[in-house]
């Protein structure tokens, strides 16, 4: 009986995967499961030097999220030979520092790596908070990567400090967090500019202990008309104002300001409520009222959108006249702007909507006429070609 | 028994028995709880009202097509609705905040979200277009071979015809500024075919209520709603409503008001 049942178990054993085939599928199964790819040799090449006859030229790049080094490349590539002299690149805390004092730097390096050898300078722009650094989930309310807790700005001031120390010879330009007035951008919370001052009074220091020679931008403001005690965010004029008397001015050594020209031309007047190009002007204002007016201005984004539908845009051909405009207005009249930076340089994935059409060359890397038209700006070429038919007659 | 057998065998009963799992858990599953999907009692959705015709503002109010499927989604789940008019950007942090329960705002499904975000099915299909002349339609991009075709230069549409640009006998192209140009220049019959996105081609048509063409997708553009990964009654209460809507035709009327 005992060894009938023996049997009957040794044969429903022997029904059963071998351990050979077992760890053969479990193999398949982790291979099919992780994004495995072959590894990506990319030649750095020859060390190059931007031509340009226009070194205020600048452009947004979003490097971060480039899987393919060959693609980081190829984007600083084109960069230069448009005639930028300078990109502004986020480095994210989140993506770099994922656990406490555990840094991987393989992103930022490559970044860095091709963006020296491009001849070109950056501008780090610092934010994105590491779940580790901000609160958990409660209620089915997460914190979002834009969620910094004041107890964490030490933190952040010891990652800033951190990334200017590694890159001390490639990077000397930080922007402290991206548009602090908006309410989203400050991790869905009421936006606080004595809080934002705080944070450089950390940061600051930090940056400057590792990298004396490094050029710390407070701000990055967005333009917007919400009044105080708006959910949304606080008007960036208000928010300037309110940053001077928090005691902020020792603790930085220029201004990032965003300074999109929406639907109007890039020489239209600004005006109360007005959000275009020259609305930047209000906030010089108020740097010179506080006696501040030494200090620099970076437009660290600024552009056009020729989306065909978005209640923002302009068409093509008026993105093209405006963003050269706006090139040429800061050279005439705006000597304390140092660089006027384009968002954006080019997506590393279509967003299907109308943010897409803010970019001057596309995910596959086709270059739009706007990229055409900078370049011929920048590098004093008059190719002049227009990129399109004329719109169709009826016969 | 031979090795081959025992593995089929093997992996036949694995197969078996996780639909075995699947079915039972589809049935034994509660009802989506509706309070527990909207706790505050009303339907907070966030959409980036600067895009008509899903979504603008005039100063009183929202309005399009999003805005009515989302109202019509509130009718059926029987919950009052307010809507959140935030940009582009903040629209998926407001959803993983809190600050709203659902997105209803022509959102792409993104697969790179999928963490955080559960996407209902889709209402509406913005894929690239190509079009032609209804007696004369063009089967794929291979069959532009020899022939004229307009897009918007710098679109998607430039971007799948370069790929054609190796091939030996590609299409002659015909940029233009505007892609309402490019449809322009097929009806006018400057082109033989058009490349646009759905969207552009259905406003095109409600202009030329008299010109039929012929249109075949080259790429899909999936827009759908999205609800927090967490909220799991959000997402079934919202999905099974957006499919009640699609079967009774709800949902093509009102795409049919707006495009």
């Amino acid at each position: 009986m005992l060894n009938s049942f023996r049997q009957e178990l040794r044969r429903a054993f022997m029904l059963l995967p071998r351990p050979g085939w077992l760890l053969l599928l479990t193999a398949v199964y982790i291979f099919l499961s992780t994004n495995w790819s072959p590894v990506e040799y990319v030649e750095l090449g020859e060390a190059q030097i931007v031509q340009t006859t226009k070194p205020q030229v600048c452009v947004h790049t979003l490097l971060e999220n480039e899987v393919q080094e060959r693609k980081i490349k190829r984007s600083l590539e084109l960069v230069r030979e448009m005639g930028a002299t300078t990109i502004v690149q986020f480095f994210p805390w989140a993506y770099f520092e994922p656990n406490d004092d555990k840094y991987n730097w393989t992103q930022a390096d490559l970044i860095v790596r091709h963006a020296k050898n491009q001849g070109l300078r950056i501008i780090a722009r610092l934010g994105l908070v590491p779940d580790w650094a901000r609160p958990a989930a409660s209620d089915g309310r997460a914190t979002t990567l834009n969620y910094l807790p004041e107890a964490s700005f030490d933190d952040f001031a010891q990652y800033a400090s951190r990334l200017a120390a590694r890159y001390r010879e490639e990077i000397r330009h930080f922007i402290i967090w991206n548009e602090p007035n908006l309410s989203f951008e400050w991790g869905y919370r009421p936006v606080d500019p004595a809080a934002y001052v705080r944070l450089l009074k950390l940061s600051y220091p930090a940056i400057k202990d590792a990298n004396p020679q490094a050029v710390v931008l407070a701000g990055a403001l967005a333009p917007t008309n919400e009044i105080q005690g708006s959910p949304a965010g606080l008007n960036e004029n208000l928010y300037l104002r309110e940053m001077y008397s928090s005691g902020g001015a020792p603790y930085f050594d220029a201004l990032a300001v965003h300074s999109y020209g929406a639907t109007e031309s890039a020489d239209a007047e600004p005006g109360a409520g007005r959000l275009n190009f020259r609305r930047l002007e209000f906030l010089r204002q108020i740097m010179l009222e506080a006696g501040d007016g030494a200090k620099p201005v970076f437009i660290t984004e600024s552009g056009w959108n020729d989306h065909p539908r978005w209640s923002g845009a302009v068409r093509p051909s008026q993105r093209l006249q405006y963003t050269i405009k706006a090139f040429e207005y800061v050279e005439a009249n705006w000597p304390w702007v140092e660089q006027l930076c384009i968002w954006a340089f080019r997506y590393p994935a279509p967003l299907n909507g109308y943010p897409d059409n803010f970019t001057l060359v596309s995910p596959e890397f086709m270059l739009k006429p706007i990229y055409y038209a900078i370049q011929d700006y920048a590098r004093g070429w008059e190719r002049g070609a227009t990129q399109w038919l004329p719109p169709p007659e009826e016969p | 028994m031979n090795k081959r057998v025992r593995l089929a065998l093997s992996l036949g009963l694995l197969v078996i028995s996780s639909s075995l799992l699947y079915l039972f858990a589809s049935l034994t599953e509660r009802p989506a709880d509706k309070v527990k999907a909207f706790p505050r009692g009303i339907i907070v959705v966030g959409v980036d009202a600067s895009v008509p015709p899903f979504a603008s503002d005039d100063g009183q109010a929202v309005h399009g097509l999003d805005i009515d499927l989302a109202k019509a989604i509130a009718r059926m789940i029987d919950l009052p609705i307010r809507f959140v008019n935030i940009g582009y950007y903040g629209l998926y942090d407001a959803l993983i905040s809190g600050e709203v329960d659902i997105l209803i705002s022509a959102l792409r499904v993104e697969e790179a979200r999928m963490d955080d975000v559960r996407y209902t099915r889709h209402y509406f299909d913005n894929g690239l277009l190509l079009v032609a002349p209804v007696d004369e339609p063009v089967a794929s991009l291979d069959g532009l071979a020899g022939l004229k075709v307009s897009y918007e230069f710098g679109s998607r549409a430039d971007t799948e015809l370069r790929k054609l640009e190796d091939k030996n006998e590609a299409a002659t192209r015909l940029p233009y500024e505007l892609p309402t140009y490019a449809l322009d220049s097929l009806r006018l019959e400057y082109a033989d075919a058009a490349i646009v996105d759905a969207i552009t081609l259905r406003l095109y048509q409600r202009r030329f209520t008299d010109w039929n063409t012929a249109e075949r997708y080259l790429s899909r553009d999936h827009y759908a709603i999205a609800a927090r990964r967490d909220n799991r009654d959000a997402w079934r209460l919202v999905d099974g409503t957006l499919a009640a809507l699609k079967e009774s035709g709800e949902l093509d009327k009102i795409i049919a008001m707006w495009l």
